[in-house]
């Protein structure tokens, strides 16, 4: 089948700044796929580009079959024939007209009827429970009843892109929980392919079916969140992503493995190991970490800064030499600020990384 | 985040270049066309050989004094001693209504912003209606002397009554001035001190005074260059005592045919007024940035006045109210008295709807069925219409073509130059646009005595308020609304109509209706430029004024405050109709 979209060598620059670097991104038919990054990492350009609101530097992108932007020819689709809606991070209602016009408007745009525009913002508004609102104008509801007026509004023309950037950020935490299921029921009952950006990992491993980590303007690594979460493919999907993230701590392999003269237990120097890449990082997750009161031969001295009690454990936090670790341990009793714990890390690290964060291991 | 303009296809924002390269010329030649050729003219006539001996007169020579120096002299003086005292009554006032538990500050604050709004010859016409003497005619008596009050020369006329004129129109600047940066320094900033133990004066000198000082300092700079640019207010109360200032000698050289000499002293005033208006500038940003590190300043903690309240809010009022009603109110009421300033005098709706009486004014007929002041007002309204719409076109070429270029170097450009004319005096710009337009230009022929050069001066005056209501409207409106509009499939023209012009709108007509105000009521700047066959209210009064008709002069300065407060009126209520939206 068909994919959604097929993004090729993408590229967008600002002046001497590359917002996105040589893209290349095919999304399937029905994806719920999440843009997921830190604040600057190109995700809003790329959906940006995708709505046709941004020319290309270079590279291509197909919707369908459709070619809608090419950076070599300069040939584009404007936004409104690319069959896509878009929820903005500050919703962008018109301020001058009602909730209903706002839902309408698109419609009226794109040719339909009176009768079928009615028909149409009385669907979307009955499916969003926006029914009671429709006659007045957005400055008048609430956060979340102007996110629902957005939702309502970018989906009644029934496209079969929807694009949401940062859509839940300006909403109170118990919202944003009501409304993630409430955008995955619309994702449902739409069956539009979702194209979503944001910065919150929670959102995403809730969300998505497919993630795409960005940063400085690449991806690092995309697939579903288990597979993401499961095998890091760089440094940075390994920090960023997990909850808390795992641990990512700087080691020497020669002339055995040590960290900051530490000696580390079993140490796993294996043959064809980069060890020209040195100093490695070695990614351990917080439940692998081993926290000791006393000193020990291969324990990294420590200081600890918090606890915060999870339903079957403590989640520790220590800081040292080394950064800082996140620890789960079973029980760890009452500590102060800066009290002495050494770190035990397991024989074998879940994973390696080079100084530039490539995975060898 | 990204930058979010440069759309494809966007209207205000975009990326054809070759519309922006022509909207940036366009924008350009207007402001080399409106402000930069006529004031470089201005530097050209000098650079003439009559404009050099011009200079060498003024300066040196046997006219020196008389031209120059003792007008400097006086310009100067009045431009401290206004400075001054503005500073030190707006700030009073400013600290009153921000910082004290002052009784009805609410009404105090709104009153004491208003008195910017009306024009100094209308406060100037008032004064004479009180303080003036019989030097004029005996029937030029005012108020004061009709009661038997001896009036002293030097109240009635000169320096004295022009400072205080000045300040009592200039002084709401700095009281707006000095008041918004007070309650940015917010009560937050001093209860901290507070809380820290720093006891009242201790506060006052290291939180409030070091925060409010540049803002004090600009609002004085901003007084000054006003007063020294003000040629109504000296025209009226100094020139019938042969009272002299920079402006009024301007004017009088320009009208009596040595413009050259007029230029030089226009050049002496421009360059003093944009030096500290450029100090007032520099200053206000530097104050704002001080400014914006409090945002929401709860409103406790007043200072208490104890036993001073009332007393001091009397005073508040009685100067709000003698600056701001007062002299409304006295202009009324002479232009219904048979005797301007006396107050026994019979009334009488002569000098309104009277049949002309020879004995009476030279047989003048009342201002409503005069034609030459029904000529009068259509020419202003038309004037002042054009003109705003004038500036609002003009304005909308160059916020578009600021928008396009988006931060980069010719935008700023563009907007430095546009602000331009805030530095030159009303009576300069007139002078400038009489100097190139008022002679043929290449194939347009000269535009002296044709509305055209009214309406160009105009638009060169009124330009930095026009543009800034259209950058601002522009600034108001969030790209995304225009995004959202493009994603539903509308193009650029439907967008443009759907969404950003009822969005922009109020903001516009504000700017127009600002412009439309500031023309009906100006006098420095046209005075140079209209003709007999072309005459404007506020000329019309100055004129009347200076013949001794008095109640004419004030009936005319009545009906011009009042079509600027319909004006007023009128745009308000014209906001509130396009913007439904704000209603729930």
């Amino acid at each position: 089948m068909e994919p959604a979209l097929r993004l090729t060598g993408l590229t967008k620059r600002y002046g001497d700044q590359t917002a996105l670097d040589g893209i290349d991104l095919t999304i399937a038919r029905g994806a719920f796929c999440v843009l997921l990054g830190p604040s600057g990492c190109g995700k809003s350009t790329l959906l940006r580009l995708l709505a046709g609101l941004e020319r290309p530097c270079a590279g291509r992108i197909h919707l369908g079959a459709t070619c809608v932007a090419d950076g070599a020819t300069g040939a584009l689709v404007p936004p409104g024939r690319r069959d896509l809606g878009m929820v903005f991070q500050g919703y962008a209602l018109w301020p001058h007209k009602t909730v209903a016009d706002n839902i309408g408007w698109p419609l009226e745009v794109a040719g339909l009827g009176r009768n079928d525009r009615r028909a149409r913002v009385g669907a979307v508004a009955s499916m969003l429970e926006i029914e009671p609102y429709l006659a007045r104008y957005p400055a008048a509801l609430s956060g979340g009843q102007q996110q629902r007026v957005a939702i309502a509004r970018c989906i009644a023309p029934r496209p079969s892109l929807l694009l949401f950037d940062e859509p839940l950020s300006n909403l109170d935490a118990q919202l944003r929980v009501e409304m993630r299921s409430e955008l995955l029921r619309v994702h449902r009952e739409t069956g539009a392919t979702v194209v979503y950006v944001t910065h919150d990992q929670v959102e995403a491993l809730t969300m998505a079916s497919r993630i795409v980590v960005m940063n400085r303007g690449r991806i690092e690594q995309s697939g579903a969140p288990r597979e993401i979460l499961a095998a890091p493919r760089t440094a940075f999907v390994a920090g960023f992503l997990g909850n808390p993230p795992a641990n990512l701590v700087t080691a020497d392999p020669l002339p055995a493995w040590h960290v900051d003269g530490v000696p580390l237990k079993a140490p796993p120097v294996r043959d064809g190991l980069a060890v020209e890449a040195a100093p490695l990082r070695l990614m351990v997750r917080p439940e692998r970490v081993v926290l000791h009161r006393e000193p020990g031969r291969h324990r990294l001295p420590g200081r600890f800064i918090e606890a915060l009690p999870l339903g079957g454990g403590q989640l520790v936090g220590v800081t040292g030499p080394f950064g800082r670790i996140t620890a789960i341990v079973p029980d760890w009793p009452a500590g102060r600020y800066g009290d002495p714990v050494h770190v035990e890390l397991p024989p074998e690290p879940d994973a390696v990384f080079t100084r530039n964060g490539e995975r060898i291991a | 985040m990204m930058p979010t303009t440069g759309a494809p296809g966007g209207l205000l924002a975009g990326h054809p270049s070759r519309t922006t390269a022509a909207l940036t010329g366009a924008a350009f030649a207007l402001v080399a066309l409106l402000v930069l050729v006529p004031l470089a003219n201005i530097a050209v006539e000098l650079a003439s050989t009559d404009g050099a001996q011009a200079l060498g007169d003024v300066f040196a020579g046997r006219i020196a004094r008389n031209m120059l120096w003792v007008p400097l002299v006086n310009t100067f003086t009045i431009g401290f001693a206004v400075a001054l005292a503005c500073v030190v009554l707006g700030g009073v006032m400013a600290w009153l209504v921000t910082m004290t538990d002052l009784p009805l500050r609410r009404p105090i604050g709104v009153l004491a912003a208003l008195p910017f709004m009306i024009p100094t010859f209308a406060v100037a016409l008032s004064w004479t209606v009180v303080f003036g003497d019989d030097r004029l005619g005996p029937a030029a008596a005012g108020m004061l002397m009709q009661l038997g009050v001896d009036v002293p020369g030097w109240l009635a006329w000169g320096g004295i009554p022009v400072t205080v004129v000045l300040i009592a129109h200039l002084y709401s600047i700095a009281y707006l001035m000095i008041a918004a940066a007070l309650v940015l320094v917010g009560r937050d900033l001093t209860a901290a001190a507070e809380i820290a133990g720093a006891p009242r004066n201790r506060i006052l000198r290291a939180i409030v005074f070091p925060v409010v000082t540049p803002s004090v300092v600009a609002a004085g700079a901003l007084c000054f260059a006003e007063a020294v640019s003000s040629f109504s207010a000296p025209a009226i109360l100094g020139l019938p005592v042969r009272f002299h200032t920079l402006a009024t000698r301007a004017y009088g050289a320009i009208e009596t045919g040595s413009p050259e000499r007029g230029y030089v002293l226009i050049a002496v005033m421009i360059v003093t007024a944009a030096l500290f208006l450029a100090l007032a500038a520099a200053l206000q940003r530097r104050g704002q940035s001080f400014a914006t590190v409090g945002g929401q300043g709860s409103r406790r903690g007043r200072m208490p006045l104890g036993r001073w309240r009332w007393p001091l809010a009397l005073a508040a009022l009685v100067v709000v109210v003698a600056t701001t009603v007062l002299p409304a109110l006295v202009l009324l009421l002479s232009s219904f008295s048979s005797q301007s300033g006396n107050p026994f005098a019979s009334l009488t709706t002569h000098y309104w709807i009277g049949a002309s009486d020879p004995a009476i004014a030279q047989g003048q007929e009342g201002v409503l069925r005069n034609p030459q002041l029904i000529r009068a007002t259509v020419v202003t309204l038309g004037v002042g219409l054009a003109t705003g719409a004038a500036a609002l076109l003009a304005a909308l070429v160059i916020g578009l073509a600021i928008g396009r270029l988006r931060g980069r170097f010719p935008a700023g450009l563009l907007q430095q130059l546009s602000f331009l004319p805030l530095l030159i005096p009303g009576l300069a710009i007139g002078a400038a646009c009489i100097g190139f337009y008022g002679a043929p230009v290449g194939p347009l022929p000269a535009l002296y005595g044709t509305p055209a050069i009214l309406v160009i001066a105009g638009v060169a005056a009124t330009l930095p308020f026009a543009v800034q209501s259209v950058v601002s409207a522009r600034a108001q409106i969030a790209p995304e609304l225009e995004d959202s509009a493009r994603i539903a499939g509308a193009g650029p023209p439907r967008v443009l109509a759907a969404i950003t012009l009822p969005l922009a709108l109020p903001k516009l007509i504000a700017g127009f209706v600002l412009v439309f105000v500031k023309m009906v009521r100006d006098l420095d700047l046209v005075i140079l430029l209209y003709t007999p066959q072309l005459p404007l209210l506020t000329v019309v009064a100055f004129r009347y004024a200076s013949d001794g008709f008095a109640q004419f002069a004030h009936a005319v300065t009545v009906v011009i405050l009042l079509v600027s407060v319909l004006a007023h009126l009128a745009a308000s209520g014209f906001g509130r109709a396009t913007q439904p939206w704000l209603r729930d």
